[in-house]
């Protein structure tokens, strides 16, 4: 990396100085870039907004709205099955989310900094889940809990999302740690810090933003995931996903316009909840920074 | 251009095949065929529990179900599949379903894995309603294990406002539709259909008659927009003009759009696949009584009178549910599956080991083509 | 307690996990590539070579280059629309940054299909789109709905990966670049561009190999022409019941998969190694 030429400058230039300076040219690009963003959002929700409307039509059909109804939603209210199906899902992604970004973290961790005789097996076997099309994963899974004789239910499937995550959660940190150098870590431990100290005081902090995108990226996975969660799921109540993906054959409903909705609607109010909450309370840091122990923009 | 396996991956493979040599001869998924006697052990017709149903989703009205939940003060734990393949992969699996819903092909393969429990005609009223082409099925003798749940019939849904037909199989494909037809992605529908059109039995197996069905397959391909089995999405977004679908997915598509005379069935001369989703009941069920109770109450004229008009789909039972449904298709009769149709029509049966594997080589041929 | 001793215990727990979880149940599937299907469609154990002799008879190859193509494809246009907005919300998101973030991960509430529906609502050929503009425009059942479904499902996993790497970069980086290199696209391409090239990479291989085994895309948006190798697998599995055949096929892509897999390896380890 070429980045050997920079640590000097950088070190020269006190931290107050760029505030008083005019932003330098590279940072005046922002008009193009807000706008590409800004672009992208309003193309990734516009059939978020298509769903929303949708949810409200009248008649059944996802293609031609006919008017204004809110019987989809009276069904989803009414359907102790749905809820059971919603919450399912919703627990069984929580769970996922932690459990493989623990494990994925650390295997991310041991593949980077280590050097064994393992090394290039425990390698090869982090990617085989990813070059593993998910029917497969499925169908394999099955078979192994058949033949062992763990009876399918809820935790089946989290045991199959979490298999089929860590790598995901790898290769996203191992990414930002190769990137960070050992001299943080060394220096630390010149300091006195044990190497677990360091690596929970010095690493993982550093590696944080990784990890919440590897948590989240792990989250949406599980949350939508429809082939691994069918060969995985026991009787009722099947995951949401299997539920919609079902109903192809005879025709999808817009209760699950609704249920959409309904989630779309609980997750913007529970984000700007953390925002505010802390506002009101006094805080000028942004609440989900004070969440998430982050410190600085 | 494989990479040479490292020693890792070879042992890995070695230990698989291993163990696969090993297990030679044995079923992949989990042994869970009965005995003869468990087959035929009396169920009593009484409520033994919750119900655990097993079927397509979207194929029965939920306020029946809710109403069986009332009457009789238990639940109903539904899960879906979506192919006769899912349903046995879990089935094998070893969950404990008490209500099932299996094609007819599948029922025979069921019975003969003594899969299936023994159900007493005699305790279910109502039972005797059924059309007799389904009183003693080729797929079940004597109806020891089944009965019919909804019926169904293969054909093309067209816009009657944009193409002319001529009532043939070949019209998806000839019929000028500014490139909008659209196949069923289904293999034993596809080479079903290419079987009909040339002439032959439905479940035709011979090589040389197949490799002509493949042919006409593959010459059909360039005149297609598409091969799906989204087909009601298809006609409601105004993608297709022709679509090769079952009778039912017309009465759904009509109740979506605002012009449902603008949307036709054909039944085609050359011969109609029919056949039927049945109630059966695992061997392996916990709650066979309650699944024997349900059985009676979805046979009720009033109860399935008001489950083909949510479905869509015929239940072959006179009386309520035939009434049902010609009142339902009065606009279109074509949608009905007549005794005619049930006489005349063809039914998917089971193909011997390398029958099968011809026409899974067939559809991927013409798949990749 | 040496350094690699340290990091190698972290690869014990996950090690063990997926060793047993997914290596195991490998080998029951490498088994069966080797089995029959029996009359009633269940598949056995058995030595039936035959499986892979057919997956490389039939031409398949077609469809594997499509389907790799229609993966690259995917991977090039997430990078091109994914690098700029993870490079926007790292660099300039400030307090809004998670929100952002969140903003990205948001759609996957609601199902994909049904967010599919949506386009098709929008595209297809009494929709939206060709309402507004009163056109006859074939958008779907094409190769180009198919990618921009791929593109569409799997943006999210380009743009973390990528934010993951920028975030909190040190800005003075990019001052000294600029001072040594002058332009802002020197300074980019020498500074900021290596330095998120791992988690370019990491966003490419997440993109890439589920992009490959994808049916959903194909099947719902795709023309008749555009079978991939998901399509294959799936059918195999879900309809014609021959899981051994299906199997050989898996096994086959999953090899022809793990060679440009020694690239990323081979990569991620010089990174890994530090500076040069």
């Amino acid at each position: 990396m070429s980045v050997d030429v920079a640590p000097p400058a950088a070190a020269s230039r006190p931290a107050a100085e760029p505030a008083r300076r005019k932003p330098p040219k590279a940072f005046d690009r922002p008009r193009f870039l807000r706008v590409f963003t800004g672009l992208f959002f309003v193309v990734l929700f516009a059939p978020i907004g298509l769903v929303i409307l949708f949810s409200f039509n009248s008649s059944r059909s996802l293609q031609d709205f006919q008017g204004f109804s809110l019987r989809w939603y009276e069904q989803f209210f009414q359907s102790e099955s749905l809820r059971d199906s919603l919450i399912a899902s919703i627990q069984i992604a929580l769970v996922t989310m932690v459990v493989a970004t623990v494990l994925g973290t650390m295997l991310a961790y041991g593949l980077v900094r280590a050097r064994t005789r393992w090394s290039s097996a425990a390698n090869v076997m982090m990617l085989v889940p990813l070059v593993t099309p998910e029917i497969v994963a499925g169908a394999s899974a099955l078979l192994l809990f058949t033949q062992v004789g763990l009876e399918l239910s809820i935790t089946t499937i989290v045991l199959a999302h979490i298999t089929f995550s860590i790598s995901y959660v790898t290769v996203v940190v191992r990414a930002r740690l190769s990137a960070l150098g050992r001299e943080v870590e060394d220096a630390s431990m010149d300091l006195g810090a044990t190497r677990w100290e360091t690596f929970r005081l010095v690493t993982l902090p550093a590696l944080w933003p990784a990890v919440i995108a590897a948590g989240l990226l792990v989250f949406a996975l599980s949350f939508d995931d429809f082939v691994l969660s069918f060969f995985t799921t026991g009787e009722s109540p099947q995951p949401l996903p299997v539920r919609i993906w079902t109903q192809i054959r005879f025709g999808v409903r817009p209760t699950i316009n609704a249920i959409g909705t309904f989630m779309l609607v609980v997750s913007t109010l529970s984000i700007g909840l953390a925002l505010l909450l802390p506002r009101l309370f006094g805080r000028r840091e942004s609440g989900l920074k004070v969440l998430l122990g982050r410190e600085g923009a | 251009m494989k990479r040479n396996p490292n020693r890792r991956e070879l042992l890995r493979g070695g230990a698989g095949l291993a163990v696969g040599l090993g297990l030679a001869g044995c079923g992949a998924g989990n042994s869970s065929s009965g005995t003869k006697e468990q087959t035929e052990k009396l169920i009593k017709k009484k409520i033994d529990g919750d119900l655990v149903y097993f079927n397509y989703a979207e194929y029965i009205d939920p306020a029946l179900v809710k109403k069986f939940e009332k009457l009789h003060g238990i639940k109903v734990r539904e899960s879906y599949f979506d192919s006769m393949s899912a349903m046995m992969a879990k089935l094998r699996a070893g969950i404990a379903y008490d209500l099932i819903f299996p094609s007819g092909e599948y029922v025979q393969r069921l019975i003969s894995g003594n899969l299936l429990r023994k159900i007493d005609r005699d305790k279910l009223k109502n039972v005797d309603a059924v059309y007799p082409q389904f009183a003693d099925p080729w797929y079940d003798k004597n109806s020891e294990h089944t009965t019919p749940y909804g019926m169904y019939a293969t054909g093309l849904g067209y816009r009657a406002d944009k193409v002319e037909m001529t009532g043939s199989w070949r019209d998806l494909g000839e019929v000028d539709t500014e490139d909008r037809s659209f196949l069923l992605d289904d293999f034993q529908e596809g080479i079903g259909m290419a079987n009909l059109v040339n002439g032959y039995p439905l479940n035709e197996t011979d090589e040389a008659k197949l490799e002509k069905s493949q042919q006409y397959l593959v010459d059909l391909k360039p005149n297609l927009r598409g091969i799906s089995t989204d087909t009601i999405t298809n006609m409601t977004s105004g993608n297709a003009w022709i679509q090769h679908l079952w009778n039912g997915d017309i009465v759904n598509i009509r109740n979506q759009v605002d012009n449902p005379e603008d949307f036709k069935f054909q039944k085609n001369t050359e011969g109609i696949p029919v056949g039927s989703d049945n109630f059966a009941i695992p061997v392996n069920s916990k709650h066979p009584g309650t699944a024997l109770v349900f059985m009676e109450f979805m046979l009720d004229p009033e109860n399935a009178a008001q489950n083909v008009e949510w479905i869509g789909y015929p239940m072959p039972y006179d009386g309520g549910p035939t009434e049902a449904f010609q009142g339902l298709v009065k606009d279109d009769p074509e949608i009905n599956v007549t005794v005619d149709d049930l006489e005349n029509g063809q039914q998917f049966e089971n193909l011997k080991g390398d029958g099968r594997l011809a026409w899974d080589k067939v559809w991927t041929e013409f798949r990749v083509s | 307690m040496n350094e690699n001793r340290f990091a190698s215990a972290f690869l014990v727990p996950s090690g063990l996990w997926l060793l047993l979880l997914f290596v195991v149940p490998l080998g029951f599937l490498l088994a069966i590539s080797f089995g029959y299907t029996d009359d009633l469609g269940e598949a056995i154990y058995g030595w039936n070579p035959e499986n892979y002799s057919r997956v490389f008879d039939a031409d398949l190859l077609p469809v594997l280059v499509r389907s790799v193509g229609f993966a690259l494809a995917t991977v090039v246009l997430c990078l091109l629309i994914g690098y700029p907005v993870a490079y926007y919300i790292a660099i300039f998101g400030g307090r809004w940054k998670n929100v952002l973030l969140a903003l990205v991960v948001l759609p996957f509430f609601v199902n994909y299909l049904v967010r599919t529906y949506a386009w098709i609502a929008m595209l297809g050929d009494d929709g939206l789109a060709n309402g507004v503009l009163g056109g006859d425009i074939r958008f779907l059942n094409t190769p180009y709905a198919v990618i921009g479904g791929l593109v569409y499902g799997f943006l999210a996993f380009m743009i973390l990966p990528i934010y993951a790497s920028l975030d909190r970069m040190d800005p003075s980086l990019i001052e000294a670049g600029k001072d040594l290199y002058g332009g802002p696209w020197q300074t980019f391409r020498n500074v900021t561009w290596p330095h998120t090239m791992q988690g370019v990479l990491a966003g490419s291989v997440l993109v890439f190999l589920p992009a490959v085994g994808d049916f959903v895309s194909a099947s719902l948006l795709g023309g008749p022409d555009e079978v991939m190798v998901g399509n294959l697998i799936q059918q195999q599995f879900q309809a014609s019941d021959n899981w051994p055949f299906g199997a050989a096929l898996t096994v086959v892509m999953m090899a022809f998969l793990m060679i440009w897999m020694v690239l990323y390896l081979r990569s991620a380890a010089r990174e890994a190694r530090g500076p040069a």
